[in-house]
Formats: structure tokens, C-alpha cells, sequence
């Protein structure tokens, strides 16, 4: 199936906490349309994050939220500059977020299985790796569409 | 089909991610073990690879690593490693060698009770539930299969009481067949009542080895008189007689596990656990006797005291020993011509399960359906002097409840006995008010009692919900 999902991929984004990125991840869903407020995106994902925390290891995060205020499932992927703590599972700091908008009402499966897909696919250490090295957003569409299909 | 040897569930709130993450890592530990494992996945889509009753059956361990329900009582009698969703995610090399190694519990899980708040940041505190919660997970266990003994014994009891009070007497002219019938079975099923509750506490404690022992225990516990508080007792007893002995047994070979199960559980647990029962029962009717004496001596004392008395004593066990004392010695004045006495004891006898129904009545959103159907049943009970319909309410939470039936029981009883009423009959609730003499300031009486100990049971209900709850935000 590809990746065949609204996305949106940064590289060299810099950012000094957990909070600035969030506010990163909001600003930029509104911005390509994929949510209506970004205040309440914000508050969904911080919400999300107090229910446990969703930094997981080998400095992956994987932010995400369902909120009325997303309006299509969509996936935003940052690579950092520099690590930020996130309280991950392991401890160590994250320099790979990759956030999940999950809407209300989603009613089809396709995209929430993808968005759990590419979750799956951060348990894998080839990929891990492979998402360590890339070096540009193409790069890293091209390891996610490549093993999403795996 | 192929068989695993490990099956799991993982899943997690929002349903999306940690899930499948878990399910992911469950799945790589595995293959890297060389063990067969099937995952399936509680997440935002639903259920998927949804584990069959089959494959449940053919494993030898489960694995649950979720911070929801994921039906865990599918699993029951099973070996199980439950965790929280992160564990899975973190530590799923180590969960699969800990399912190898035969680690994890043997346990039931009550499917209404599985409000696990499991989360990464307090996994350590949920790891070990704490005492109170366990006491109350066994006596909700007991509880709720108590539950549809009372009530529909309670009620076939009620309805045989629209042929007459007396209609199951064959000596008296109110006599009917039918209604007889109907009273005996109504009387079985909620004779049933305490060795049911007896044996799903022990069964909650020590899974089906515990339901035998429990349900003796309670049986000789029933038949020594000792009431419901009689058969908590004996399914604690019962269930930790149970655990001892697998602790006791534990060395025994592997190849002895059949005969544990079908043999030695059983014979020594029933045969302790009844012993212990006997030993607990034999005060009874020392107690029983006591208690008549010295009622007796009160009769003529002020009515506020008398009310205080019988309203507490009526209201503490509901069918036990000091219950059974107040309602014996009411039938024996009244059979010397003294009918004023009893009504005070019927009054208090009422006002339970009224209490109780006005609890729900008054505080709904605090209870749960099965506790708002009951309670309403309950004015049912309550009317007819089916006092047993309150011991479900009592049962869950005897240090909070009890006392509160006891005020509202005695305030019925010290109104009645101000109000100079006369009850006539031994039982039969309001079906007796057209020979009860002050028959509305009777009513009135009870009423009041029961809706005052509606109220202060809703509060103290409402009151622990909310501490409840602000505890689990706080998480």
C-alpha cells in the first residue's frame, strides 16, 4: 500500500524541549490543513503524553492524539538537531519524532492500520538504523515506503 | 492448525501505536527464542488476530501486556504474565523467557473488576494491587454471584406472600399449594446464598481448587448459623486454605499435579476449612441464646433505647445469630401478647434493603447497573421483610455499610415503638398493614428510617467514588 497518507517530513529541525516540539508538530498540521486549531492539537497530544509517555527507545518518539480537531489522518515525521528529553523508555534523549493525527471519527481502517504500520515498523532495528543514517526527507519516505509494504 | 505455545493480547488507550509496537516486539522475542507465539491487537480498529478459543486452550502460558481491557477472563485457569503495554514494548526478550520459565500467575480475572490503570509511569504500584483492593475484588467476586440467588429467591418468597403470610403453612387456613411451592424453592435458592458467596470469595483467591473449600466452608457455615458475615469468613478461609497448601505441596513432582487437583486440594482443604467452620459456628448459639437474654431484659425499657437496640442488633448480621436473637424473641412476646415489641423488630428488619434502595434511588450515578437493578429490587424485598436483600450491599463493603443500615434500622425502630404500633404477625412487611394497628405511622416510621440511611449510604458512597476517582487522575 505504500505510504499513501497525508505527510509531512522535516529534517534539521531544532527545537530545546518536548513542549517546543509539540507546538512545532500543531503549527504545521494547521499549516498543511491537516488539523483546524492548533492550540487544541496541542492539548490532545499533551494529554496523550500524560497518559504514558510515548518517548520509546533508541531515541524514537511517536507522538500522537485523536482529536475532533484533526481533520484527516496524517503523519509528521521531524528529525532533530540535537536530543531532547522526552522521559522516553530507555532514558535516552529523542532525535526522531515521528507523530500520528489520528481524527475523532475516523471511519475507514486503511489509515489507522498504516499509521500503526509505521509505528510496527520502529520496533525494527534494521529500520532504526537505516532512519538514523537518512539524511534528507526523501530518504526517509523512501525506508518508510519500502518496508511498510514488507 | 498450527499451535502456539504462547499466546497474547496486547493493547493500549488510545490504540494506535504502543499495540502494535508491543505486538511487534512480542513477535521478534519469539522468533528469536524459537517459540511460537500469536499476538492479537486491542487497538482503535478493533480486535485483530483474535485469539481462538482453541489456541487459548492449547497454550501454555499467556502473555497480556496491556493497559486496557483485553478480556483477560477468556484466560481463566490459565498460567498469565500481565503487564503494562511498556513492558511489552521494553522488555519483551524478558517477558518471553519469564513465559518459558514459568513464571506468572495462575488467576482468575472478574471481567466487571479489570479496571487496571496500568501506566508506565506507576507500573511498580500496580504491580502489587494493594490489600484493600484485593479483600474487595474477592467479596465483589462472591457478591455478584450472590446476587441473582437473593433476588430471585427473595422474590418467588415475596410473591408467595400474596396468598397470605401463612399460605405455606399447611396448618393454616391461608394454606395454598402453589404458594407453598413457590416459598420452598424461593427458599432454597436464597438458602443458597452464603455458601454461593462463600465460595466465589475462595474462588476469587485460589481460582477452582478454592470453589469446593469455599462453598462447604459456607455450607456448614449457613447450617451453624452464622449468617453472611459468617460466610466471608469462610470463603477467606477457604481461599487462603487453598494457597497455603500449594505452598505447602509445592515441592511435590510435576507428574502429582493431577492428583493435587482431584485429590489433595480438595480432601485436606474441605476437610480444614469445615473443621475451622464448625469451630467458628459452635459460639453461634451461645451468642444466639445470649443475645435473647438479654434482649428480653430491655422490653420495657424507653423506646428510644429498645429502638436503638433492636434497630442495631436486626440490621448488623441480617439473618445471623444477633439478627435471628431480636426477630425469635419478638415472635416469643409476641406469642405472650405482646405485639408492640415486634413491630419494632419488623420495622428494622424492613428498612435494609429499603435503605439500600433508596441509596440508589437517590445517588444512581454512583452505583453501577447491576448495583441500580438490584437496589430497586430491593423495595420489593424491603416491603415484604426480605431483609437478605440488603446483604449484597453489605457484603462489598461491611465496615461502611453495616453500620449505616444499623442507624437507619434504628431510627425506624425507635419511631415505631414512639408510636405505640402494633404488629400482629411475625413477617410479611406491609402485606400485613391491613391488621397492624397506627398501620401509616408504621410506614411512616420505616420510611423515614430508610430514606435517612438512603441518603447518609449515598454520601458515604458518593464521598469514597470521588476519592476514587481522584486518585486515578492523579496517575
Amino acid at each position: 500500500m505504500g505510504l499513501d497518507i497525508q505527510k509531512s517530513i522535516l529534517v534539521d529541525v531544532s527545537a530545546n524541549s518536548q513542549k517546543d516540539i509539540f507546538k512545532l508538530i500543531s503549527n504545521e498540521a494547521v499549516n498543511k490543513g491537516y488539523a483546524n486549531d492548533s492550540n487544541l492539537l496541542m492539548e490532545a497530544l499533551i494529554n496523550r503524553e500524560n497518559e504514558g509517555t510515548t518517548g520509546m527507545m533508541d531515541g524514537f518518539a511517536i507522538p500522537h492524539a485523536k482529536s475532533n480537531t484533526i481533520k484527516i489522518p496524517a503523519l509528521i515525521i521531524f528529525k532533530l538537531t540535537n536530543g531532547v528529553e522526552w522521559n522516553s523508555m530507555d532514558g535516552k534523549k529523542i532525535n526522531f519524532v515521528i507523530s500520528l493525527l489520528i481524527p475523532e471519527e475516523e471511519k475507514g481502517t486503511t489509515h489507522l492500520q498504516l499509521l500503526s504500520k509505521v509505528a510496527r515498523l520502529l520496533m525494527k532495528e534494521e529500520v532504526k538504523n537505516l532512519l538514523k543514517e537518512a539524511k534528507s526527507e526523501l530518504e526517509i519516505e523512501a525506508i518508510l515506503t519500502k518496508y511498510i509494504d514488507k | 492448525m498450527s499451535k502456539f505455545t504462547i499466546v497474547a493480547a496486547t493493547g493500549c488507550p488510545t490504540g494506535i501505536a504502543h499495540t502494535y509496537m508491543a505486538q511487534e516486539a512480542l513477535e521478534q522475542a519469539a522468533k528469536k527464542a524459537g517459540v511460537q507465539i500469536k499476538v492479537e491487537t486491542h487497538g482503535q480498529i478493533g480486535v485483530e488476530n483474535t485469539l481462538t478459543t482453541q489456541e487459548i486452550k492449547d497454550a501454555d502460558v499467556v502473555i497480556i501486556a496491556a493497559d486496557k481491557d483485553v478480556h483477560a477472563e477468556r484466560f481463566e485457569g490459565k498460567r498469565i504474565i500481565d503487564v503494562s503495554v511498556s513492558k511489552g514494548i521494553k522488555d519483551a526478550d524478558n517477558l518471553i523467557q519469564d513465559a518459558i520459565n514459568g513464571k506468572g500467575k495462575l488467576r482468575t480475572v472478574t471481567s466487571q473488576n479489570n479496571e487496571k490503570v496500568n501506566n508506565s509511569n506507576n507500573e511498580r504500584e500496580n504491580d502489587k494491587t494493594s490489600i484493600g483492593r484485593l479483600i474487595y475484588k474477592h467479596l465483589m467476586n462472591g457478591v455478584s454471584h450472590m446476587l441473582p440467588f437473593v433476588v430471585s429467591g427473595g422474590v418467588l418468597v415475596a410473591i408467595s406472600f400474596l396468598w397470605g403470610i401463612f399460605s405455606a403453612d399447611p396448618t393454616n387456613a391461608q394454606y395454598n399449594e402453589f404458594a407453598a411451592t413457590l416459598n420452598q424453592i424461593g427458599g432454597l435458592a436464597m438458602g443458597l446464598m452464603v455458601p454461593i458467596l462463600s465460595a466465589y470469595i475462595a474462588e476469587s483467591i485460589a481460582q477452582r481448587p478454592g470453589l469446593v473449600v469455599g462453598f462447604v466452608g459456607g455450607l456448614v457455615a449457613n447450617n451453624g448459623g452464622t449468617g453472611f458475615l459468617g460466610g466471608i469468613v469462610s470463603g477467606f478461609v477457604a481461599g487462603y486454605t487453598i494457597l497455603l497448601l500449594s505452598r505447602i505441596l509445592k515441592g511435590m513432582p510435576k507428574s502429582l499435579d493431577g492428583l493435587k487437583a482431584i485429590f489433595l486440594y480438595p480432601v485436606i482443604g474441605v476437610f480444614v476449612t469445615g473443621l475451622l467452620m464448625v469451630a467458628i459456628s459452635q459460639p453461634m448459639e451461645a451468642v444466639n441464646i445470649g443475645m435473647i437474654d438479654f434482649l428480653a431484659g430491655f422490653q420495657n425499657s424507653n423506646p428510644v433505647l429498645l429502638g436503638l437496640i433492636v434497630g442495631c442488633m436486626s440490621a448488623f448480621d441480617m439473618g445471623g445469630p444477633i439478627n435471628k436473637a431480636a426477630y425469635v424473641t419478638g415472635t416469643a412476646l409476641l406469642a405472650q401478647g405482646n405485639p408492640y415489641f415486634m413491630a419494632g423488630v419488623s420495622a428494622a428488619c424492613i428498612a435494609p434493603p429499603l435503605i439500600t434502595g433508596f441509596s440508589v434511588l437517590f445517588f444512581g450515578k454512583y452505583y453501577d447497573k447491576e448495583e441500580r437493578n438490584s437496589g430497586l429490587v430491593n423495595f420489593i424485598l424491603g416491603s415484604t421483610h426480605i431483609t437478605e436483600g440488603a446483604i449484597p450491599f453489605a457484603a462489598k463493603d461491611p465496615l461502611r455499610v453495616i453500620p449505616t443500615l444499623m442507624l437507619g434500622s434504628s431510627i425506624a425502630a425507635i419511631l415505631t415503638y414512639m408510636f405505640k404500633v402494633q404488629v400482629p404477625a411475625p413477617h410479611g412487611g406491609f402485606l400485613v398493614l391491613p391488621v397492624v394497628t397506627n398501620g401509616l405511622l408504621w410506614v411512616v416510621a420505616i420510611l423515614v428510617g430508610s430514606i435517612i440511611g438512603g441518603l447518609v449510604l449515598g454520601s458515604i458512597r458518593k464521598y469514597s467514588m470521588e476519592k476514587l476517582k481522584s486518585a486515578v487522575e492523579k496517575i
